[in-house]
């Protein structure tokens, strides 16, 4: 891996966009999800994304995972204009240089915890001895390696989506992107999976971007932005 | 990714259970009527080859176009002699003259048929139809249809003379004595046929080695092609061979008329399974929608989501047809050894219609393409239903998908 993993461990930011907007047409009236949104990550940030509902984080997160499209402005990620790339160049990005948590549906239901990490090693074309090893290794690293076994529906939720951030982390990705990972845990669970982002950010420094609109979130974060109306209203930068 | 299908297909047990069932019950049904089907044209071109026709007949080229009482067969007893050596064939010769038969003040046209009683009545069927005296086993002996013995009033025991013109134009006269009386089931041939020994014949009309025909009987019908090139082989110049479907081109024909009308059936019964196989993949595409989003956001493209799709479904109709297959096969194979009773599935009326005397019974016969039909069809038919039902798979955005709660 990679020119990406090479080029976002180097000082240039992680992510890098400018004048972002994504209109989106409904009954042909347009709707500004983004009206030109700057943002810049570097490597080692944990940044929250607040704002209201509506406001356009998750869009912006989607943007900057190439799973979405974008009408005016420039996204690059891991030094690469997202702009240049094919679909199926796209699909390569996120399947190597970005880990995704969403809010639900984030697992396979038919495949255990273990095969739904594996999973996208499989598609990443490993090997099945190291693909076993290494979600083994990523379930352990969240407290998981006795729960491999189960499906999906025999997990609560903050378990299901601890195993969502594992098969996020278990391909090294450059960027995790999570969106509203908490929105359905009660606030026990949220703070255990929040001391989880926060841990892998600081012993693994991995690059961390989550929006949501829970302000306990901004408490395990490095960063604070804020979006309201398609923009980024507030920045609170690098915390000290 | 194969534990991912088969899981898939776990998910909703009932529907994979229904839509296998369907694909296995569909495959049960073609491969049984289909296996039924080639076990009855079996049947039915035996019977019919084996009544009195023969599976092929070896004549001159001119006798084929038109059969002339001097287009014989010359050297007719070496030729036999030569065809009889081919493994799996029997040969008989006939003659064949029209004449003039009378008993007392009665006289008839009728057909004189020179043969082989002893080799015929092996092989043929028409014989057991002796509904009277027994068939003929000295040179002075005949056997006479029915309505033509109740026409000239002969009885057996009784004389009758034959007169005709022989060779070269002489007078030939024979005279036999009626010893069976035989019913073939058809009122022309019934009403004209005499049956007497081959050498007779053959001397009261004036011929010296030489035959109208040369009757061929195959042990195994399916070697007809094979047999009747070797037999080609050994023929010299102005003879030729001609097969059952060529001597009796209706029985051929209402098989392939039975065949058209089968795969029509067929074909009906297949499409209707693959529109329920459809209906199937486009509840899947309709439930799982999220999931494919999820699949694609993490990075999968289309193409491999609906080739996960045609491996689930690929599983299912296999799935379908072992289930199908299971059942065929020990069924076909309790009633290939044991047959289907004819008369139980009206087929009285049929063997009467095809004057089949001895056949009561009817075989069913797995043949290849009986038994792989309706499994290739219905596979291949299943992958291009989810093929068509998750094209859809190209216009689905994941991040819509994702939303979509
Ligand atoms: N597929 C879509 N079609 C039309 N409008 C959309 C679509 N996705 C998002 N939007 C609109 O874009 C705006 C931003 O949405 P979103 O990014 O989901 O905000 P947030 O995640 O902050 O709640 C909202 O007004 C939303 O209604
Ligand atoms: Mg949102």
């Amino acid at each position: 891996m990679t020119e990406f993993a090479e080029n976002a461990k180097a000082t240039a930011p992680v992510v890098e966009c400018r004048g972002v907007q994504r209109i989106y047409q409904q009954d042909s009236v347009p709707v500004y999800a983004l009206r030109g949104a700057d943002l810049t990550i570097h490597a080692g940030e944990f940044v929250s994304l607040a704002g209201p509902s509506g406001s356009g984080k998750s869009t912006l997160l989607n943007v900057i995972g190439g799973l979405d499209a974008f009408d005016a402005g420039s996204v690059s990620v891991g030094g690469v204009d997202l702009a240049a790339l094919t679909p199926a160049q796209l699909a390569q990005t996120r399947l190597h240089n970005v880990g995704f948590v969403f809010q639900a549906y984030n697992l396979i239901p038919v495949l255990s915890a273990r095969e739904n990490v594996e999973f996208i090693l499989q598609l990443q074309g490993v090997a099945s001895q190291e693909r076993r090893s290494r979600a083994e290794q990523a379930l352990h690293s969240l407290g998981l390696a006795e729960l491999g076994d189960r499906r999906p529906g025999e997990l609560s939720g903050g378990q299901q989506q601890r195993v969502a951030i594992a098969r996020a982390i278990v391909t090294e990705p450059v960027l995790l992107l999570a969106d509203e990972p908490t929105a359905n845990l009660d606030s026990k669970t949220t703070s255990e999976l929040l001391a989880v982002l926060r841990d892998l950010n600081q012993q693994q420094g991995m690059t961390i971007v989550t929006a949501t609109h829970d302000p306990i979130v901004m408490e395990y974060t490095s960063r604070q932005v804020t979006m309201l109306d398609g923009e980024i209203r507030q920045d609170g930068g690098v915390a000290a | 990714m194969i534990r991912l299908a088969w899981r898939n297909l776990q998910r909703n047990k009932a529907r994979t259970w229904l839509t296998a069932g369907g694909i296995g019950f569909a495959v049960l049904l073609v491969s049984f009527a289909m296996s039924l089907q080639s076990g009855s044209y079996e049947i039915m071109i035996d019977s019919a080859t084996r009544y009195f026709t023969g599976h092929g007949q070896v004549s001159t080229d001119a006798y084929i176009k038109q059969p002339r009482f001097a287009r014989t067969i010359a050297n007719a007893e070496s030729l036999q002699a030569a065809l009889e050596a081919i493994d799996g064939l029997t040969v008989f010769p006939r003659v064949q003259a029209f004449g003039v038969v009378s008993k007392g003040e009665k006289s008839l046209g009728g057909m004189i048929l020179g043969v082989d009683f002893a080799a015929e009545r092996q092989q043929l069927d028409v014989y057991n139809n002796v509904i009277a005296g027994q068939i003929p086993a000295a040179l002075d002996q005949a056997l006479i249809g029915a309505a033509m013995a109740r026409n000239i009033g002969a009885a057996l025991g009784d004389e009758i003379v034959v007169l005709g013109s022989g060779k070269q134009g002489s007078v030939a006269a024979a005279v036999f004595i009626v010893a069976g009386i035989v019913e073939t089931g058809q009122v022309e041939l019934d009403r004209s046929l005499i049956f007497a020994p081959f050498a007779s014949v053959a001397d009261a009309f004036y011929l010296a080695d030489e035959a109208h025909m040369l009757v061929l009987m195959l042990n195994d019908l399916s070697r007809l092609d094979e047999i009747v090139a070797k037999v080609e082989a050994q023929l010299p110049e102005p003879l030729g061979v001609q097969t059952w479907q060529q001597l009796m081109p209706l029985i051929e024909q209402s098989i392939e008329l039975d065949k058209a009308g089968g795969y029509l059936f067929f074909s009906l019964l297949l499409i209707l399974v693959t529109f329920a196989v459809v209906n199937t993949f486009v509840m899947v595409l309709f439930e799982r929608t999220r999931e494919f989003g999820l699949f694609m956001a993490l990075g999968m493209r289309p193409w491999q989501v609906i080739g996960q799709v045609q491996f689930e479904a690929l599983l299912l109709s296999l799935l379908g047809v072992l289930l199908g297959l299971g059942l065929a096969y020990p069924l076909l194979a309790y009633l290939t050894s044991v047959g289907i009773p004819l008369d139980q599935v009206g087929g009285e009326e049929v063997s009467r219609q095809m004057q089949m005397g001895s056949m009561s019974r009817i075989y069913p016969k797995a043949t290849w393409p009986s038994m792989t039909t309706a499994p290739l069809v219905l596979i291949v038919g299943t992958q291009l239903a989810a093929l068509i039902s998750t094209v859809r798979v190209q216009g689905i955005r994941p991040v819509s998908a994702l939303r979509a709660e």
